[in-house]
């Protein structure tokens, strides 16, 4: 089997049981580092703002129902 | 997990299968929670099955969209829904959605255990000792300090969510009008009015709620699920939504009787639509009816309450895993606790208006899901985090879909709320 310098020295079967094996350490590690800030868009901040605004109002309107319903 | 990965053949990757089912089931039987069960059933005792047998499966089909893109972030960037929001969008934004993930899922907990209370009432069971034995067997659900057996646990119990199958069964449904409803989505008795868009989003927040993001993405990667897992992801959310649809429609067929002989359901808990429907489905199959609320709670109590510790955990940045022990693990399970013992604590309040709580939580729920999943298809879409795995353009269509959806329901429940004969006009109730 071809042998490869960039896993060690082991063949690809070897590399990926090895890679496997490692695969729950590997994903701690990814877990670790930490994802680049994404600024948002203006539209993206347009809408989660209106979708904001919207929650706010209909809780209102949500209150007003329980209050109506109570008197 | 790994060996299973390894090997090739139908044997191993059915063995594959089985070690990675489990999220999309839980989070779906999960959300078959007490107060979804409770609107299930108030809609077959008001409504009949007309309308809504198709339409709670629209919902189910929509939960599928919604639930889909969570396994795809959680399997490819090994992240939590909070904490990847956190990352990528900054704290501002981070905390109106864990604001909101935290009023949320302290409210359906409240109703989790309402249902559970109602449940074990109709065997006698007083409030006090059913409320403090689900705070112990979350707590026993819990200590196992290992995913793997909290999930099979955990899934066992939810089986009993079917138990409302041989309870439909037991109402002796008329096949024809089922397959008539299924076919044509009537009738609609009393037309569009105040009262059908409350079930209606009732039923739609019974499917499709914020918790359920953040659980199922929290969990696939809890469970170490990879970006070569996402197709079994997939088969597990569309099994959970599958086997939930069937407890549903099962609930809203089981308490059509009801409907039938003008029974007026306004005001039951769990324990009285139990009482109500025992001539009709004898004594068997209102106490099925009766623990089937009260597993639908249990489960829910667990799932929901993991997924504010997983959300606390990945925004404080505290270790946060079911395969902690206690030890380590203090913070999230100090959380899990305080949640659920809160609600509990909650649901013992002599005097409270309990079905109403119930309904109006539901509607809350899908008030809360535009902006959620607003984040989600940015997420989702987000390139330099998912590579290849980015959402499809069909895929984003449905979800815009489903977000334009659940807006214009909340909207359309609002007017029906400030303006109440607009409906009236149009010749509804």
């Amino acid at each position: 089997m071809a042998r490869n310098h960039n896993t060690g020295g082991l063949d690809s079967a070897e590399a990926y049981l090895v890679l496997s094996s490692l695969e729950q350490d590997q994903l701690a590690q990814a877990r670790q580092q930490s994802l680049p800030r994404r600024p948002l868009k203006r539209v993206e901040v347009f809408l989660l703002s209106s979708l904001r605004l919207y929650l706010l109002f209909m809780l209102a309107v949500v209150v007003y129902q329980v209050w109506t319903g109570a008197h | 997990m790994q060996a299973a990965r390894r090997r090739g053949g139908v044997f191993s990757r059915l063995r594959l299968l089985w070690l990675l089912v489990g999220p999309g089931i839980l989070v779906m039987l999960g959300e078959n929670d007490g107060p979804s069960m409770l609107s299930y059933a108030a809609t077959g005792a008001k409504f009949g099955i007309g309308f809504f047998l198709p339409f709670i499966i629209l919902t189910f089909v929509m939960a599928i969209v919604v639930q889909e893109m969570t396994v795809r972030l959680g399997a490819v960037t090994h992240r939590g829904h909070a904490e990847l929001i956190f990352e990528r969008f900054g704290p501002f934004w981070g905390w109106f959605s864990m604001i909101d993930l935290a009023i949320g899922n302290f409210l359906t907990l409240v109703t989790e255990f309402i249902a559970i209370r109602a449940g074990l009432g109709f065997f006698g069971v007083p409030p006090w000792v059913a409320v403090f034995s689900a705070l112990g067997l979350l707590y026993a659900a819990l200590m196992t300090h290992r995913y793997w057996t909290w999930e099979r646990i955990t899934l066992a119990i939810a089986a009993g969510n079917l138990v409302f199958i041989p309870v439909a069964l037991l109402s002796h449904p008329d096949w024809h009008s089922v397959g008539y409803a299924l076919a044509s989505w009537q009738p609609l008795p009393g037309g569009l009015n105040r009262d059908l868009l409350l079930i209606v989003v009732a039923d739609i927040g019974a499917t499709v709620t914020p918790w359920m993001l953040f659980f199922q993405q929290s969990a696939t990667a809890d469970k170490g699920m990879t970006r070569h897992d996402v197709g079994f992801g997939h088969f597990d959310t569309v099994l959970g939504a599958a086997l939930a649809a069937a407890a549903a429609l099962a609930t809203v067929i089981a308490t059509a009787p009801l409907f039938i002989h003008h029974m007026n359901a306004e005001n039951f808990q769990a324990a009285q639509f139990a009482q109500a429907l025992q001539p009709h489905i004898g004594r068997l199959g209102a106490s099925l009816f009766a623990l089937g609320m009260v597993e639908a709670g249990m489960v829910a109590c667990v799932t929901i309450s993991l997924s504010s510790g997983y959300a606390f955990g990945e925004v404080a940045r505290r270790p946060h895993s079911l395969n902690l022990p206690l030890r380590e693990g203090k913070a999230f399970y100090t959380v899990l606790f305080v949640c659920a013992a809160a609600a509990a604590a909650f649901v013992l309040i002599p005097g409270l208006p309990l079905v109403y709580v119930v309904l109006v939580v539901n509607v809350i729920a899908v008030l809360a899901m535009p902006p959620a999943l607003l984040f989600l298809l940015l997420l989702v879409n987000d390139r330099e985090i998912m590579g290849s795995a980015v959402s499809p353009r069909w895929a984003n269509l449905l979800a815009t879909a489903v977000v334009v959806f659940l807006t214009g329901a909340g909207i359309l429940f609002g007017v029906s709320v400030i303006a109440p004969n607009v409906f009236a006009a149009l010749g509804g109730g």
